[in-house]
């Protein structure tokens, strides 16, 4: 043979190679933090080794909710309505059990016009992904400041922000949510181990990326710039995450002290501690952290809390084992003789 | 004194919460298991103790629904109407009063019969007073007006069914009741009833029960909802039956979601429907206003949902509990932009249930959002009925890509290509790897990809506006029927049903001239109606409303030359349709254009 060596594709656990999990070009600002987050999405997908016709893909509007063209080209999604895409996604969840629901969604999507169906989708523990690509702006509408918005924050055009912004990590846990972690969309490392845990876990995972406005909010007074987020973070621990497929006991134990969480599907977390240990079963301990970091103008990182026991509203409805959506007429129209039984008891 | 038998109007005024809908639902029973045609109308207060309600009860041996003209028999209870209740009776009327309340009989025109009815059911039990009192009352009917007391202690042990203490006291209260009457009043009335042949295996239900079970037996997969009334009780009749129906293995092979608003319900459907399976949802006019962001993301991005308005008196709060069909425009052309939805409106209890389950395979075929249109008089009275017929047609999923086979046997596949030329794209399902599209809400080219091309969102909508026109003749075709002279016809839909043939008996005694009716069993309108509309001189638009909606839809769809002989007589003051009210105003109207 003459000519270039041919280069091996490198293929994942299910022999299927990255361009599987790639999706469209991004028609986003060039930089935007939420392109970041879509290349970390392909990789966690590709690494863990989920069919990518397996995984559904569901959104709002918003900027955030336009980045599922550009990821998982081989996933159906759906782009919803405005706030709504928690709804949908759990009509669409009860029906078919069988699939990884990965939700995308901004901080207008989630904090705003969403926020009712945002803490719904929570209270009832939907078996899904759910990343807020927060920005502190309104991107598509031309940079309105939105409730995730830090006090003291300034965008590029405009005032301060003065008024209290809604941290959607503190919101979750108070509402009892399964998995709440904070991330930064410029985090690569932290922020896959973090998604790829979360697609492990069965239940609501609420990851609340940190994702700059590079058009609108990525200015040094701003709170939520790359700048002063990288110089401002507090990290909890180093995330880690050890797929179900890969030998636990081939992998390095750290130096450090840390701590393995066992994942819904096998899988592992192993959180290294950094100064001190975060107890991720202890939802004051996660309030207090995110207080503590508020209250010194730092962005805390990590996983804030996790409760692998709670029951997902699928395991609550007490579902067949067959997707519903699979089932067929056969099961579904009750028999002649079931409808003689109705009439006979209407009868009295 | 000539007798009336079987032919007269019994209003009785109560307090809602006293339990006096056991009651009235035991004399409507009684009187239905003696063979009497009758039909009962529960006007409430959205309210749950202690605000006025009225039960009417019509005995017809033509068999009409309606309320009647005029109140026959009143009996009172309750002191908060009792004046204006009195002031309405026409001379002559029979009361039949509760002494005990406290409140004055002041009108010597009419013939009183006074009850201690308070005082023989503390009598009985001092501490369930309150509620007996009211089983006094038709104790007192059933001796006044001659029901047999098996039949009406049958009916209190349904009523009851199975409570021993509750039967036994309760039949106690009746027949004091009736000793009461029968010692101590004398008869001055013409009104009796007599016992007819009995059908046997007929029963009463509502409406809103009969489209649960139409539902069930439509294989619904998820059902999302939020508690509004008139509605509440088809959800919950869903709820109630599904366990017994729909257990697979011991395990459940459906979903049934409480959402936290109409917006989160409807966002479920369309989840369910995009997924593959039947979803639905059941609301009032106030939700389907909350909904209309969903019903036009399902008409754009073609997403099978089923929504059930079970109609009630708007605008906006209006009057929760009174009944109205004013919401038909707003399902017909629901949502911002373009739109057009097919809508079922069932007229009787076996349409609920045949609706019910037929909503499902429309949905599926056109792939569009889908309504159920019912209103608070179909959906919450108890209507007498025999049978629901099985579904005559296996499930119809619509075109549903299951397998690569079946996608290479399609000629240049797209999610909204129309490959067949009826308007109807097929689609493929999430999780099935076959030709995976991200449904948006935004402007979509025939693969589904993002596009502002004007080209393309002109042939899309054009394409929509075919799919939505060819579904006219492949719904429920009108039920008309046709008098030979061709001369009048009315059009009416819904509930209207369970009076226009006294309407219709009333216009023939004014004018002398025979009425051809024709019922609308579905949006768009199938083509028997313009065909109907030809074939008469001049055609009376009937609906329960102010603003004419189907006529205006009618107005708005057909050609110039039919449009002079199309007139609308369109009233509504939130009661069920009195016969006479309606055919006054359409005679009217006939007046007025000379015909």
């Amino acid at each position: 043979m003459s000519g270039k060596p041919v280069r091996a594709v490198k293929l994942n656990v299910i022999n299927e190679p990255k361009d599987s999990y790639t999706g469209g070009k991004s028609s986003l600002c060039p930089g935007c933090g939420h392109d970041q987050i879509s290349s970390v999405i392909v990789n966690a997908a590709w690494d863990n080794g989920i069919e990518p016709h397996r995984i559904a893909k569901m959104s709002g509007i918003g900027c955030s909710s336009k980045t599922p063209a550009y990821y998982l080209g081989q996933s159906h999604g759906f782009n919803t309505v405005h706030g709504r895409m928690p709804s949908v996604t759990t009509g669409a969840n009860v029906v078919n059990t069988g699939l990884t629901y990965l939700g995308v969604s901004g901080d207008g999507d989630s904090a705003s016009i969403g926020i009712g169906q945002l803490i719904h989708a929570i209270r009832r523990n939907v078996d899904m992904v759910y990343i807020v690509e927060n920005n502190g702006v309104y991107g598509l509408t031309k940079g309105q400041y939105s409730a995730t918005a830090d006090i003291g924050s300034k965008k590029k055009k405009g005032a301060v922000n003065e008024t209290q912004p809604i941290d959607l990590c503190a919101m979750a846990i108070n509402l009892g949510c399964s998995f709440v972690a904070r991330s930064f969309s410029g985090s690569k490392k932290q922020l896959t181990a973090i998604i790829k845990a979360a697609m492990s876990h069965k239940g609501f995972a609420l990851i609340d990326v940190i994702s700059p406005c590079v058009t609108f909010n990525n200015n040094d007074e701003s709170l939520r710039s790359y700048g002063y987020v990288k110089d401002n973070s507090a990290e909890l621990h180093s995330v880690g995450y050890i797929p179900h497929f890969s030998p636990l006991e081939q992998v390095e134990v750290p130096a450090g002290s840390y701590r393995d969480i066992t994942l819904h599907d096998g899988s592992t977390m192993r959180l290294e501690t950094i100064s001190e240990d975060h107890d991720i079963s202890d939802a004051v301990a996660a309030l207090g952290a995110l207080h503590k970091a508020d209250a010194e103008r730092k962005h805390v990182m990590g996983l804030l809390y996790f409760d692998g026991d709670k029951p997902s509203l699928d395991t609550e409805l007490d579902l067949h084992d067959t997707p519903i959506v699979e089932m067929g007429e056969d099961i579904l129209r009750p028999s002649p003789e079931k409808l003689d039984k109705v009439i006979s008891a209407l009868r009295g | 004194m000539d007798r009336i038998v079987n032919d007269f109007t019994i209003n009785i005024a109560t307090a809602n919460g006293t339990g006096s809908q056991s009651a009235n639902l035991i004399l409507l029973q009684t009187l239905f298991d003696m063979g009497i045609p009758v039909s009962g109308k529960n006007l409430f207060p959205s309210n749950i103790s202690g605000l006025p309600t009225w039960y009417i009860v019509r005995l017809s041996e033509h068999g009409y629904q309606a309320p009647g003209d005029r109140t026959h028999i009143q009996v009172l209870v309750n002191p908060a109407t009792w004046e204006e209740d009195l002031a309405s009776l026409e001379p002559g009327s029979v009361v039949i009063w509760n002494m005990d309340s406290k409140m004055a009989m002041e009108r010597e025109d009419v013939i009183s019969y006074p009850v201690p009815m308070t005082k023989i059911a503390r009598g009985l039990n001092p501490k369930l007073a309150r509620m007996i009192a009211n089983v006094v009352y038709v104790g007192v009917l059933a001796e006044l007006l001659g029901m047999d007391q098996d039949v009406l202690e049958a009916a209190i042990a349904k009523q009851f069914g199975g409570k021993e203490k509750a039967i036994e006291l309760n039949s106690e209260a009746a027949r004091l009741g009736r000793a009461y009457c029968a010692e101590e009043l004398t008869k001055s009335d013409p009104y009796a009833v007599e016992a007819r042949d009995v059908e046997e295996g007929g029963f009463f239900i509502e409406g809103n029960e009969a489209t649960a079970l139409g539902s069930i037996f439509g294989g619904v997969q998820m059902l999302s909802w939020y508690p509004i009334t008139p509605s509440s009780s088809l959800a919950e009749g869903i709820i109630a039956w599904l366990p017994e129906l729909r257990t697979h293995e011991g395990k459940a092979t459906y979903a049934v979601l409480q959402a936290e608003d109409e917006l989160a319900a409807a966002g479920m459907v369309l989840g369910a429907g995009w997924a593959g399976a039947r979803g639905m949802t059941a609301t009032s006019g106030p939700g389907i206003s909350l909904m209309q962001e969903f019903i036009g993301l399902a008409y754009f991005a073609e997403v099978p949902s089923v929504f059930w308005d079970v109609n009630r008196v708007g605008p906006s709060t209006g009057l929760p509990t009174r009944t109205q069909q004013g919401d038909l425009t707003m399902l017909y052309e629901g949502s911002h932009g373009d739109t057009q939805h097919i809508v079922f409106i069932p007229g009787t209890v076996e349409e609920c249930f045949e609706f019910g389950w037929r909503v499902f395979d429309a949905a599926e075929r056109f792939q569009t959002p889908v309504f159920g249109f019912s209103d608070l008089d179909l959906g919450m009275n108890k209507w007498a009925m025999r049978e629901f017929e099985y579904p005559s047609e296996p499930m119809d999923r619509g075109k549903v890509v299951l397998t690569k086979e079946q996608m290479d046997s399609i000629d240049n596949y797209g999610r909204y290509r129309d490959v067949d030329g009826d308007g109807i794209p097929y689609r493929t399902l999430p999780g099935s790897g076959l030709d995976p599209i991200l449904y948006r809400g935004t402007g979509h080219d025939e693969d589904g990809t993002y596009s502002e091309k004007p080209d393309v969102y002109y042939k899309l909508m054009q394409r929509l506006k075919r799919k939505i026109d060819g579904a006219r003749d492949k719904l429920p075709a009108p039920v008309v029927r046709e008098e030979e002279e061709q001369d009048i016809g009315v059009i009416f839909y819904g509930s209207m049903e369970n009076t226009i043939e006294e309407i219709d008996d009333i216009l023939e005694e004014m004018s002398g001239k025979k009425v051809s009716t024709l019922r609308v069993r579905a949006l768009p309108l199938h083509s028997d109606v313009q065909a109907f509309v030809e074939n008469h001189n001049n055609v009376i638009i009937l609906e329960i409303n102010r603003d004419a909606q189907l006529y205006g839809i009618m107005r708005k769809e057909y050609p110039n030359h039919l449009l002079n002989k199309m007139h609308s007589v369109a009233y509504s003051d939130g009661m069920p349709p009195r016969a006479r009210l309606y055919a006054e105003r359409i005679m009217e109207v006939l007046k007025e254009v000379g015909a």
